[in-house]
C-alpha cells in the first residue's frame, strides 16, 4: 500500500475544510465567532492519541462511521467551552447539568454530521454514523478507547478551534480505521513516483523514536538523569501551519540545518523553566542570579548539540545515509517566530510539510523538551524509497541493534 | 479572511473594541475600530494598512517574498501578492487608496541558515517595501530584522501598530 503527498495533502485540505463547515454551524448556532486553527493528519503510536490533551477535563460526542470510509470521530470540548456554548445557546442554562448537556449533544451533532458530510460528498459515496453518544471524560480518555485493528501505529486527523474572543479550544478528532483509510489514500494517489510505501513510513516514525531514545539518553548521561522519550509522532501539514505546531510561549533551545539525503532543519526545543532547571542539573555550582543566565544558555547550547547528534545518527543509521549538521545555533524566543524562517526556507521548494515531533521528561526533574525535525519533503521521500525493505525488516526486529 | 463590519457582535455597552486574530498566510480588514492581532513573527512580516480618514486599517501576515518563486498557495502567503491583496481588501473596505498609510513590521534574520545572498526575513522586508512603492502607499513607520521574534496589534481607530518582542519591549509605531 502506498500513499502520495498529493493525496495526503488533499485529505489534510479536506478535514480541514471538513473542521471549518463544523465551526461554520457552531457560529450560525451561537452568534460566536471561532476559527480552524489548524488541521494535521499524524500517524502515532496507539498509546500517544491525544496526549496533548494533558489531563482537562472534556466533555463531547462520540460517533463511529462507515462506508466509503470508516472509523470513530469525536468533538470534545473543554469545561469551559461547553459552560460558553450552553450561555450561547440557551442564557443562564450553564449551571443546569442536563441543559449543558443537551446543548453540547445538539450542537456536536449538528457540527459532525456536517463534517462526515463533508468527507462523503468529496468522495461521492456514502458514509454512514452512528447516533452521537454524548460523553464526559478526562484528557485522552476522551477519545475512542480502540479504532478497529491490529497496528500499533494509527492515523489521527486533529483539529484545533478557537474562538476569536476568547482562550478556548476545542477539538475534533477523526480516526479512520487504517486499512479503510490507507485504502482510499491508495486510490486517491495519482502520482506513482510520489508514493510512498505506507509501512516505510511506519518503520521510519519508530526510528525517529529509537533516535529521541538516543537523544534521550545522552542528556540522561550528561545530565544524571533517567530521561525517557514520551511520544513520537509524524505529521503532515501545509508549509503555513508548521509554525502553529509549537506554542507562543518562550523556549530556549539549539537549532541547526542538516544536510545529506534528507536535509532540512532540527529544533530541539526547552520551555523557559526547563531551560532553567536542565542547565542547573549540569552546573557544578548554583548560579548567582536568578532566572535564565548565560551560564545556562551555554549550558544549553551544550545539550542542544548532543541531543541533535544522538538523534541525526539515530536517523542516518536507519537510513544508511550519511546526514551532518552545522553547529548548533542558540535560540531563546517566542515558539513560532523560531520556527517559521525554517518552515519559510522549507516552504520555497514545497506546500507542504512532514513534521517529526518527539517528546521527552524525566520523573526525576521538573523538565521536558521537544525535538522537532523539518526534513526536505522531496529528500525524506527519497530516502524512505532508498530504504531497502528488508532493511526496514531487519530493524523492525531489531531496533536496539541499529543505535 | 473575513471583512469585519462590526455588525455581528453588539458593541453598545462594551468600550473594548473588537479583537481579531491574524494567522500566518492569513490577513483581515477593519472598518469598526477593532484591534488586529498577530503572533510569532520571526522571517514573516505583518503589513499593516491604515486610512486615517475613513478609520479602515488592515493586517497581513506574510511569510515567503514572492509567489512567482514557488508553485502556488494562498495569495496572502507572500509578501508581494499578500501586500496587494491587503491593499485591494481595504480599498474595497472603503479606504481610499490615496489615504492609506504603511506600517511594517517582522522580517528577523535570527535563524539564517543561507550561505549566500540575504535571508528570508530580508527578502520579504525587501519585497513588501517595493510592493508597497508600486502601489504608492508610503511606509510611515517599520520595525524590521534584527535577531528576535515579534508580535503585533494594529488599533485600527487610530492606526497604531503596537510591536512587542521578548528582548526589545513594547514599541508603538
Amino acid at each position: 500500500m502506498k500513499v502520495d503527498v498529493q493525496s495526503l495533502g488533499t485529505f489534510n485540505q479536506l478535514a480541514h475544510e471538513g473542521a471549518q463547515e463544523a465551526t461554520g454551524s457552531l457560529a450560525q448556532m451561537t452568534g460566536m465567532d471561532a476559527e480552524v486553527d489548524v488541521t494535521k493528519i499524524s500517524l502515532v503510536d496507539r498509546q500517544d492519541v491525544g496526549e496533548e490533551l494533558g489531563s482537562d477535563a472534556f466533555v463531547g460526542v462520540q460517533f463511529g462511521f462507515e462506508g466509503a470510509l470508516a472509523g470513530e470521530t469525536v468533538l470534545a470540548f473543554d469545561e469551559a467551552s461547553r459552560d460558553t456554548i450552553t450561555e450561547a445557546l440557551v442564557p443562564g442554562g450553564a449551571a443546569d447539568e442536563a441543559m449543558a448537556q443537551s446543548s453540547v449533544e445538539e450542537i456536536g451533532n449538528i457540527m459532525m454530521s456536517g463534517f462526515i458530510d463533508g468527507w462523503a460528498d468529496y468522495l461521492g459515496a456514502t458514509i454512514d454514523h452512528s447516533p452521537p453518544q454524548y460523553i464526559e471524560r478526562e484528557g485522552a480518555d476522551i477519545l475512542p478507547a480502540s479504532v478497529a485493528g491490529e497496528r500499533d501505529q494509527i492515523f489521527v486527523f486533529r483539529s484545533q478551534v478557537e474562538w476569536v474572543e476568547e482562550t478556548i479550544r476545542f477539538y475534533i478528532y477523526m480516526l479512520p480505521e487504517y486499512d479503510s483509510l490507507t485504502g482510499l489514500l491508495g486510490e486517491h494517489a495519482d502520482a506513482e513516483s510520489d508514493a510512498i510505501p505506507i509501512e516505510k513510513l511506519e518503520t521510519f516514525n519508530r526510528m525517529t523514536r529509537s533516535g529521541t531514545q538516543k537523544a534521550a539518553d545522552n542528556l540522561g548521561m550528561m545530565a544524571g538523569l533517567d530521561v525517557s522519550a514520551e511520544v513520537t509522532q509524524i505529521s503532515f501539514a501545509p508549509i503555513e501551519d508548521v509554525p502553529k505546531q509549537i506554542g507562543n510561549e518562550t523556549y530556549v533551545g539549539t537549532v541547526v540545518e542538516f544536510t545529506g539525503l534528507p536535509s532540512g532543519y532540527l529544533l530541539v526545543l526547552f520551555d523557559e523553566q526547563s531551560a532553567i532547571n536542565v542547565a542547573e542539573a549540569l552546573m557544578p555550582v548554583d548560579p548567582q542570579e536568578e532566572g535564565l543566565t548565560e551560564q545556562h544558555e551555554a549550558a544549553i547550547e551544550e545539550l542542544g548539540n548532543i541531543m541533535t547528534s544522538g538523534f541525526v545518527d539515530g536517523w542516518a543509521n536507519v537510513l544508511q545515509q550519511s546526514v551532518d549538521h552545522t553547529p548548533p545555533k542558540l535560540v531563546h524566543d517566542m515558539g513560532q517566530a523560531i520556527i517559521d524562517p525554517l518552515a519559510a526556507q522549507l516552504g520555497q521548494h514545497q506546500r507542504h510539510a512532514f513534521i517529526i515531533d518527539s517528546k521527552m521528561q524525566t520523573d526525576g526533574l521538573a523538565f521536558e523538551s521537544e525535538i522537532h525535525a523539518l526534513p526536505n519533503e522531496a529528500e525524506l521521500r527519497e530516502a524512505l524509497q532508498e530504504l531497502q525493505v528488508d532493511r526496514a525488516d531487519q530493524t523492525e526486529a531489531d531496533v536496539e541493534q541499529i543505535f | 479572511m473575513k471583512v469585519y463590519d462590526g455588525s455581528q457582535v453588539e458593541h453598545a455597552a462594551d468600550p473594548e473594541p473588537e479583537r481579531r486574530k491574524v494567522g500566518i498566510a492569513e490577513y483581515e480588514v477593519a472598518t469598526e475600530g477593532a484591534v488586529l492581532t498577530t503572533s510569532g513573527l520571526g522571517s514573516c512580516i505583518g503589513v499593516a494598512l491604515h486610512d486615517p480618514h475613513s478609520g479602515v486599517a488592515g493586517l497581513v501576515h506574510v511569510m515567503m517574498p514572492s509567489a512567482d518563486e514557488v508553485d502556488g498557495g494562498d495569495p496572502a502567503k507572500f509578501a508581494d501578492t499578500g501586500t496587494e491583496l491587503l491593499v485591494e481588501e481595504v480599498t474595497a473596505a472603503g479606504a481610499d487608496s490615496d489615504q492609506l498609510v504603511a506600517k511594517i513590521a517582522g522580517g528577523s534574520d535570527m535563524l539564517d541558515f543561507s550561505e549566500n545572498g540575504a535571508g528570508i526575513g530580508e527578502r520579504n522586508a525587501e519585497v513588501v517595501r517595493a510592493t508597497l512603492a508600486t502601489l504608492d502607499v508610503p511606509i510611515t513607520a517599520e520595525d524590521v530584522g534584527g535577531d528576535h521574534g515579534r508580535s503585533l496589534r494594529l488599533e485600527s481607530r487610530t492606526g497604531d501598530l503596537v510591536v512587542k518582542s521578548a528582548k526589545q519591549g513594547i514599541d508603538r509605531l
